[in-house]
């Protein structure tokens, strides 16, 4: 017999509604009317069930043997062999040297109980995730300024009645198709600007009039917006009343953009300076405007000044906490909003609050009930934390749950070194992923369509993700599989297996912080499997919401935002000689992240089966590069080989390539580890290279390992 | 040659208590060294005087012309927090100027008699406007000339320009000007270099009748190749604004009405220009007469070393425009003046200013200093005017059919240049790039943004242009938008970005039977994302259907 089931997309943070219908032979998807994807879904949303019942799924246990392949186990012994380890290595090196790493695409429910189990099961500091690569940036800076990052403060649907809308550095067209809907408006009214240095699908949106590419030379967003910004003050554009009545530090703001006139704008960034001023106009023009950034502008190493320095451009101008305009960030993973709130950062307890604070730490301490000083401290974020594997003083065994560090962290060489340096590696996925492939145990978990738990979309809504099959038999829920552990490991307090009493639990544990859930319950979400209700945090216990922030103050004690003046790092790029050029890495449509899954659907898979380094025409020229041909692309951090695919698409001293795949195509080989100094998030978007032709069948210059 | 004091801790016998800094010049470069040095102020490492000649704190000299017009307002012109830095301590005298540096007692005497010590002087006392040879105008000679205690007439000494006669440098000039913006005036510019052609099209667009006078043939004749200049006078005079070339201003003819003010400037050949406002735009002239008189070694400006150090002292230093940085000369080298000079321009002024005061910084403190100031390439000219494209950089001399000259002039060696040129004056437009085995090494471009944005970029890097050149010139044309003009209904074009469906996706489903939209994105998923590619299969339907 057929049942329905109302759930949200596996994948991105836009969490598209649909409908699971199961029959014998599997799941059918269908889109469902939900106000932001209003009953439509991208390729990867229609061919998401494929996975349920993909012949790569693992199906149990799995044991590295002394020869190094996997045998089956039983979920006993799988466990008694992690227990024992983790305390062995505990017992021997203490309690820092088992680290943990989560992910952006986890439940609420799981994130909070993998931060719950880090600090009491295991008692370790070390515990970060791959949001650090995505959010951490964007979520520093609005902190900063607002007093609370909630990556959209507006709704999503609010887009819809804007005149101008500014995207800096994010494509949406390909990593959540859907969105572009809402930006229809903007577009009527020739209103949309899109910064990115490759003509992406986003950019050709505003084609025909639609609005304005802005098309800046890589890692150059930072003078772009100072540039915008001295523009507006300049040309008396700001929004004096809002400015004085809901802002400090104005006068600082003025001083420091004074030298980063249009023209000098434009010799740092290669956008002439009647497209600046042209821009800066538009924005002031009114009509409701929201300004929204992408990880383009955020994956740098000034990536949080960057992002502030659009908050500073849309205060100037009013936008923020109105009801007609705003700023927003992009959060990129399915609970890439949730993931970050509820304990997974190293710095972090649940409910966004400072595990330094310590009546943050006496408030969960007694939710958890354990003592405030059993809590440990600040750990390492993401980069440093993989850096740390291997080395002396660091972590020797490490706990993967949602992650694919071996094609999504920088540097992947190195830290597929560091993993094999690991004394101990526990994998929680569905699939062999490049990471799993590394490990010592491999723990077969459930996905979407299997499990109950809520997400926390981009616009800060709390959705709840429904059960429509039973998982195989083999496979176990993370919140299994942590109770089991915690058990084990002898916890002092208690991990429940059923994600409404974790939710509630978290809801308890949120209550009074910045990201506060307490108003929330599975009932209050939708009891039934049809409905969703519209539930917006903050939503403390006996209020309806917050579908928008800051109409009447921000999170800061006095209520005002805090503008705070940023300064340009200088840049040295690099002299584009000898195929020297500057490396960005982005999205495909068909893929979402490290590939891990979309790698294993068929249809996407055959759509786009490998990385394609995009270059202009006229360099390709130059470098002897063809259409199609094979190019080397080394980095003073590793090399990848692949074709070429040459398109006008892109800036002539700009190469492009997608993240989303691994070995000797994988991306993350050229980036590097530098990382944002207040964020930690890793300089993603300007790598140098240089590209050279080779032969087909030439020799990688370098082993090719595969596991 | 030169004394060569110790700087270190000179002063400061046994170098007790925090370094002694008195910073001479409070224009935008010295502000910034200021603003960088106060973390070493605030740490207690160091003291900070700072004496301005303006009686207003340090403002953005680099739209001084859109202030004059009434474009912007003076807040927009703030640099610096004065506060802040008196709140941690820093003097900042304004109004007052230095009258004599005093070497061996390591003092600069004020203009009110007080005398100040110093452990590392900073000289930023900028340049001012350069007075051409005009009958009716006095000339001052400065460097024979002790600096004036009142700091009000530090450029004018005894001799005030005349009623109607302004220079275009500092804030009373821009009030001048605004005056007479804000009167309809009309207003003749002597002298087409940058700051002039700036002046005059911000003048022309805040509604002044404005006429721009110049000897030879084409405008910013330092910076632009004849090409560039031809087309850029054509495109200012489109502007709105008179261009009289091959004019020798010689003397000034004024209304006398008790007062004598300003009525016409007059050319050797007759010509006379009448206006109610002169401004001259005639270059600027770096303020060294302290330097000289205080037997520093000076040439265009106060001649210091790659570490901005003055040849002759090592406690005194030198930044912006009053600084001319050349390689101190070794025994026995020859006499001639060193090549270059201060540039002029903002950037390397503030480059210097917070490279000296991290290097200040990092001694202070005991830690490595970074590394050594790069050699300043040469600068990129552009004109700051809305409508006006012009960006020059480099050695734009080299002409097209004549690169033979241009290689042995550079040397043997020194590698082949070519040269690659557009120009197109009926419309504006003109772009010429030269380059050196490949490398980009001067650019003109008129009238054409997008290019000069582009040309810019790869010449501060040193970067390869593209072989075929012509790449550069279609940033500017229609056909750079590569989905303009493209064909709609190519197969391999993107209906569906949701799904990724092109328009050979449909056409191959509506072979296979399919007849509606709704049919077409059941069998292909076109148009079940967003929707918003609904119209477009639908075109793609009526066009292909059987």
């Amino acid at each position: 017999m057929d049942s329905a089931t109302s759930t949200h997309c596996p994948y991105c943070a836009l969490q598209c509604a649909m409908t699971l219908t199961a029959h014998g032979a599997g799941v059918t998807v269908t889109g469902r009317a939900f106000p932001t994807n209003r009953g439509g879904l991208c390729k990867k949303g229609w061919t998401a069930a494929e996975l349920l019942t993909s012949p790569d799924r693992i199906l149990e246990p799995m044991m590295r043997r002394p020869d190094g392949s996997f045998a089956p186990a039983s979920w006993a012994e799988a466990l008694d062999l992690i227990a024992e380890r983790l305390s062995g290595s505990r017992a021997e090196h203490g309690a820092d040297s088992v680290g943990v790493f989560g992910g952006g695409g986890l439940t609420n429910e799981k994130a909070y109980q993998l931060g719950k189990f880090a600090r009491v099961a295991l008692g370790t500091s070390r515990i970060d995730y791959n949001g650090r690569f995505c959010m951490s940036s964007a979520a520093a800076a609005g902190n900063r300024a607002f007093g609370l990052d909630r990556g959209l403060p507006f709704r999503v649907e609010d887009l819809d009645a804007a005149g101008t809308i500014l995207i800096l550095g994010s494509n949406v067209a390909q990593t959540m198709p859907p969105f572009i809907g809402h930006l229809d408006g903007a577009r009527a009214a020739g209103g949309l600007i899109v910064v990115d240095p490759r003509r992406s699908a986003t950019a050709r949106l505003t084609d025909d009039g639609a609005g304005l590419h802005v098309q800046p030379t890589p890692g150059s967003d930072l003078a772009l917006l100072l540039g915008l910004t001295h523009i507006v003050i300049t040309e008396k554009l700001v929004d004096v009343a809002y400015v004085a009545d809901r802002t400090v530090g104005f006068d600082e703001l003025r001083r420091s953009v004074g030298a980063w006139y249009p023209e000098r704008v434009q010799a740092a960034t290669g956008v002439p300076a009647w497209q600046l001023r042209q821009a800066a106009r538009r924005l002031a023009a009114g009509h409701g405007t929201y300004i929204l950034t992408g990880r383009g502008v955020e994956q740098h190493v000034d990536g949080t000044d960057t992002t502030t320095a659009a908050i500073n451009l849309s205060l100037i101008l009013g936008l923020v906490g109105t009801t007609h305009s705003g700023y927003g960030t992009l959060t990129g993973q399915g609970n890439g909003q949730g993931g970050r709130e509820h304990g997974q950062k190293c710095d972090q307890l649940p409910g966004y609050r400072k595990i330094t604070d310590p009546a943050a730490r006496a408030h969960v301490a007694g939710v958890w009930g354990v003592s405030p000083e059993s809590l440990p401290g600040v750990g390492l974020p993401a980069v440093q934390l993989l850096a740390s594997m291997g080395v002396s003083g660091g972590i020797r065994c490490l706990l993967v749950h949602g992650a694919n560090v071996v094609v999504s962290a920088p540097d992947a060489k190195q830290v597929r070194t560091g993993l094999e340096a690991l004394d101990f590696l526990v994998v929680s996925d569905f699939f062999f992923s490049e990471t799993a492939a590394l490990a010592d145990v491999v723990l077969p978990v459930t996905q979407w369509a299997e499990e109950d738990g809520t997400m926390t979309s981009l616009e800060g809504r709390v959705i709840r993700r429904r059960r429509a099959v039973t998982a195989p038999p083999g496979v176990r829920s993370e919140l299994w599989i942590l109770h089991e552990l915690a058990r084990r490991l002898h916890s002092p307090s208690t991990f429940s297996t059923d994600p409404a009493e974790v939710f509630d639990e978290l809801c308890r544990a949120s209550a009074g912080g910045l990201a506060d859930y307490s108003g929330l319950s599975y009932d209050r979400l939708g009891a039934g499997d049809e409905s969703d209700e519209p539930t917006y945090w903050p939503y403390p216990a006996g209020s309806t919401g917050t579908p928008r922030l800051f109409l009447d103050r921000f999170a800061h004690a006095d209520g005002r935002a805090r503008i705070h003046a940023v300064q340009n790092r200088a840049t040295d790029a690099p002299a584009a000689t000898g195929g020297i050029l500057t490396l960005i890495t982005g999205r495909l449509l068909e893929h979402y992240q490290s590939g891990a899954q979309t790698r294993r659907v068929p249809e996407l898979a055959n759509a786009q089966p490998e990385a394609r380094l995009q270059l202009h025409p006229a360099t390709a020229e130059q470098l002897g590069v063809v259409h199609g041909g094979w190019v080397n692309v080394t980095s003073a951090r590793g090399i990848v080989r692949c074709r070429a695919e040459v398109t006008l698409d892109i800036r002539h001293d700009t190469v492009f390539l997608p993240f989303h795949f691994p070995g000797d195509q994988s991306a993350n080989r050229l980036t590097g580890g530098a990382t944002d100094p207040i964020s930690g998030m890793p300089e993603f978007k300007t790598t140098t290279v240089r590209v050279r032709a080779v032969a087909e069948h030439a020799e990688p210059e370098e082993m090719r390992v595969y596991a | 040659m030169p004394d060569q004091f110790d700087a270190d801790r000179s002063g400061h016998p046994g170098g007790a208590g925090p370094e002694r800094f008195v910073l001479v010049g409070y224009g935008p470069v010295g502000a910034r060294f200021a603003d960088q040095l106060l973390p070493a102020v605030h740490a207690g490492l160091a003291t900070l005087t700072v004496v301005g000649a303006e009686s207003v704190d340090a403002y953005n000299r680099v739209l001084i012309a859109d202030y004059a017009v009434g474009r912007t307002d003076r807040d927009a012109l703030e640099v610096t927090d004065p506060l802040a830095a008196r709140a941690a301590g820093v003097r900042i005298l304004t109004g007052t100027s230095v009258t004599a540096i005093n070497r061996s007692l390591r003092t600069v005497t004020l203009g009110t008699g007080e005398a100040l010590p110093w452990d590392r002087l900073v000289l930023a006392t900028g340049a001012r406007a350069n007075v051409p040879t005009l009958d009716g105008v006095t000339r001052v000679r400065h460097n024979l000339l002790s600096p004036p205690a009142e700091a009000a007439g530090l450029d004018s000494a005894d001799a005030p320009l005349p009623r109607g006669v302004t220079a275009l440098r500092d804030l009373d000039d821009a009030q001048t000007i605004l005056a007479a913006v804000r009167s309809g005036a009309r207003i003749v510019v002597l002298g087409a270099g940058v700051l002039g052609l700036e002046f005059a099209l911000a003048a022309a667009q805040a509604g002044s009748e404005t006429c721009v006078v110049y000897h030879g043939e084409i405008p910013m004749n330092r910076n632009l190749d004849r090409g560039g200049g031809t087309v850029l006078a054509r495109r200012i005079r489109q502007a709105g604004v008179s261009m009289v070339k091959h004019a020798r201003a010689e003397s000034i003819l004024f209304h006398d009405d008790g007062v004598p003010r300003f009525d016409a400037l007059i050319c050797a050949d007759g010509k006379q220009i009448h206006g109610d406002l002169l401004v001259l735009s005639c270059g600027v002239g770096a303020r060294t007469e302290l330097a000289s008189l205080a037997g520093l070694s000076v040439s265009t400006g106060v001649l210091v070393d790659a570490s901005l150090r003055s040849w002759t002292d090592l406690g005194i230093y030198a930044i912006g425009d009053c600084a001319h940085v050349a390689p101190r000369p070794g025994p026995g080298a020859s006499a001639a003046p060193p090549a270059g000079g201060p540039s002029g321009l903002i950037g390397p002024g503030w480059r210097q200013a917070d490279w000296l005061a991290a290097q200040f910084r990092a001694e202070l403190a005991g830690v490595t200093a970074g590394p050594p100031l790069p050699p300043e390439p040469d600068s990129v000219v552009m004109l700051k005017a809305e409508g006006v494209d012009v960006v020059a950089a480099g050695d734009t001399r080299p002409d097209l059919w004549d690169t033979d000259k241009a290689d042995h002039a550079a040397g043997c060696g020194s590698g082949r240049v070519s040269v690659s040129q557009w120009a197109d004056p009926e419309h504006g437009r003109y772009v010429k790039m030269v380059t050196r085995d490949g490398i980009l090494n001067g650019f003109v471009s008129v009238g054409m943004p997008r290019t000069a944005a582009e040309l810019t970029l790869l010449y501060q890097r040193g970067s390869e242009l593209p072989m075929d050149r012509s790449l550069l010139l279609r940033f500017d044309g229609p056909d750079f938008e590569p989905s303009a003009g493209a064909n709609a209904f190519a197969s391999d074009a993107t209906v569906c970005w949701c799904n990724g469906v092109t328009v050979g996706t449909i056409t191959e489903s509506i072979g296979g039977g399919q007849t509606t939209v709704a049919c077409i994105g059941t069998a292909t998923r076109a148009g079940t994302g967003c929707g918003g590619c609904t119209g477009r299969i639908a075109e793609v339907l009526e066009r292909f259907a059987p």
